[in-house]
């Protein structure tokens, strides 16, 4: 236990969901700060507090600090001030989603949790005007480098978060029986029918029979979600079953700024280390340049080829091994953010047909 | 720990508490509802909320600017749960009531509402608002 707490690691990949975030908590507070122009107040209106004891947040102080969580989310988006924005931002998200009962939403709730994980984390360290401005004034820049025990927090939050939602769901006889998104369909289903989707492919959404393998599927994809994420294993199959299952929500249900947020919130599961892969390319490769502008997450070390003798396009791997050719490329593409999604399930395919060949395991990382 | 600790237990208050407030669990059912809802005048006339009152002053929609309860005389998808849906619509009717100072007619509001879980139903429940003092003086 004393390790974990102990244990350091680099906030890059959480500072890419800082600035998500930030474009996220925007859109979220978009609707009320409308109400807000519009001199509707939340306490114009229906209202229930959570606790009838509580000292009832004037309508005008909730306007103002809208404006404030705002303003602090573009700042912390842009990584300026970036503890005390994050902070800041975390506390009007949390205040406007206390304020009211009626505020509640899981999708909201999420939100405010992944904000308060980032508020404990220095995440302006890297990728952020704070750093910038920092080099500009000559000062060495302050490593990427974090206690991560706040990084293992969001992880087991966001992990009881799917198990929560999955585990409910297997216990209810509806919902593992189809019922519950059977029904959902068929009354969402006006639209469908403006659609390019023909007749007979609405009859098969709509058919009953259907729901009985596809609700227990999606209750074992969550569940797989939260407990796949935590092994390295299964971390890139939960990965990629976590984007598709978020973007199948989107598209099915109105869920405000949910998708983005968990689709952003996947970065916490990104092995905390920077630059421990070597990426090595002929001198002067135009790949070079697309991979530095699409590694956010900062996986690769990009060197240029020792001899004229060697392979191309080689990786040398967290282990040490060297990979060349396709399973290079593969490496690669399943470790920039972008191409994840539709590289990863091709090379999952190829690795079943033909497995791991590295060309030598002689090289080991630092 | 302790963060694992709440949040279970916040999970757990979910299969009991209708709203299930932190216990992600969401699109728990594909539940609808409607409501028949009017204000009771001091005269006992019963007067549909759809009809705007307190001389054009309130409608139904405007005092709840809820999605979930907007329009409730229309069989609508209970999309918090219904009982997430029939307790806001109890506290909304009692918030309606007391937040109408232009209103001299209302003794209080009912609501009666039908409800159909997972499809499973019809079922009814009548839900009504506080009662509001009467004004002395001229209505």
């Amino acid at each position: 236990m004393t390790s974990v707490f102990d244990r350091t690691g680099s906030v890059r990949a959480l500072a890419v969901l800082r600035m998500v975030l930030g474009a996220v908590t925007v859109v979220h507070l978009a609707p009320f700060l409308r109400d807000a122009r519009n001199g509707i107040h939340y306490d114009d209106h229906f209202w229930e507090p959570y606790w009838s004891g509580i000292p009832k947040l004037p309508g005008e102080v909730w306007a103002v600090l809208l404006w404030v969580g705002v303003a602090s989310a573009v700042l912390m988006a842009c990584g300026i001030l970036t503890r005390l924005t994050t902070s800041v931002t975390f506390l009007v998200v949390a205040g406007n989603l206390l304020v009211s009962q009626t505020h509640f939403r899981h999708n909201r709730t999420f939100l405010t949790i992944l904000l308060f994980g980032l508020a404990l984390l220095p995440t302006g360290r890297v990728l952020s005007v704070d750093a910038w401005w920092r080099r500009l004034r000559g000062r060495p820049a302050l490593p990427d480098q974090a206690l991560l025990w706040p990084l293992y927090l969001l992880r087991t939050q966001v992990s009881l978060v799917y198990l929560a939602s999955g585990i409910s769901k297997l216990v209810d006889p509806d919902w593992l029986g189809g019922i519950v998104l059977w029904d959902r369909v068929v009354r969402y289903q006006y639209h469908l029918e403006p659609t390019p989707l023909p007749d007979w492919g609405i009859d098969f959404l709509t058919w009953r029979p259907l729901y009985l393998l596809v609700a227990p599927a999606a209750i074992a994809i969550e569940l797989f979600v939260g407990l796949g994420l935590w092994s390295a294993r299964t971390r890139l199959a939960a990965l990629w079953l976590g984007i598709v299952f978020h973007l199948s929500i989107e598209v099915s249900a109105s869920v405000e700024v949910f998708s983005l947020a968990a689709i952003g919130a996947l970065a916490i599961w990104v092995t905390p280390s920077t630059r421990d892969r070597v990426l090595r390319l002929p001198a002067g490769s135009p790949v070079a340049v697309v991979v530095r502008a699409l590694d956010w997450f900062g996986r690769f070390r990009i060197e240029p080829e020792p001899g004229p003798g060697d392979a191309g396009f080689t990786v040398v791997d967290r282990d040490g091994s060297v990979l060349s050719g396709r399973e290079a490329v593969g490496v690669v593409l399943t470790r920039l953010p972008l191409t994840f999604p539709f590289a990863a399930p091709v090379v999952a395919v190829g690795a079943l047909r033909a497995p791991r060949t590295p060309v030598a395991a002689a090289v080991r990382t630092p | 720990m302790a963060v694992v600790v709440v949040q279970v237990g916040f999970a757990l208050n979910g299969y009991r508490e209708p709203h299930k407030f932190f216990a992600f669990q969401p699109f728990n059912e594909s539940s609808t509802w409607s409501a028949e809802i009017v204000r009771v005048t001091w005269d006992d006339e019963r007067i549909p909320v759809e009809e705007r009152w307190g001389d054009g002053a309130y409608s139904w929609d405007t005092l709840v600017d809820m999605a979930a309860l907007r329009h409730p005389e229309r069989l609508r998808h209970a999309y918090m749960g219904v009982g997430a849906t029939v307790d806001f619509l109890d506290d909304a009717l009692d918030w309606v009531a007391t937040h109408t100072p232009a209103d001299h007619q209302t003794r209080y509001l009912e609501a009666d509402v039908t409800y159909y879980e997972n499809t499973r139903g019809p079922q009814h429940t009548t839900l009504r608002s506080v009662e509001r003092e009467r004004e002395r003086g001229p209505a």
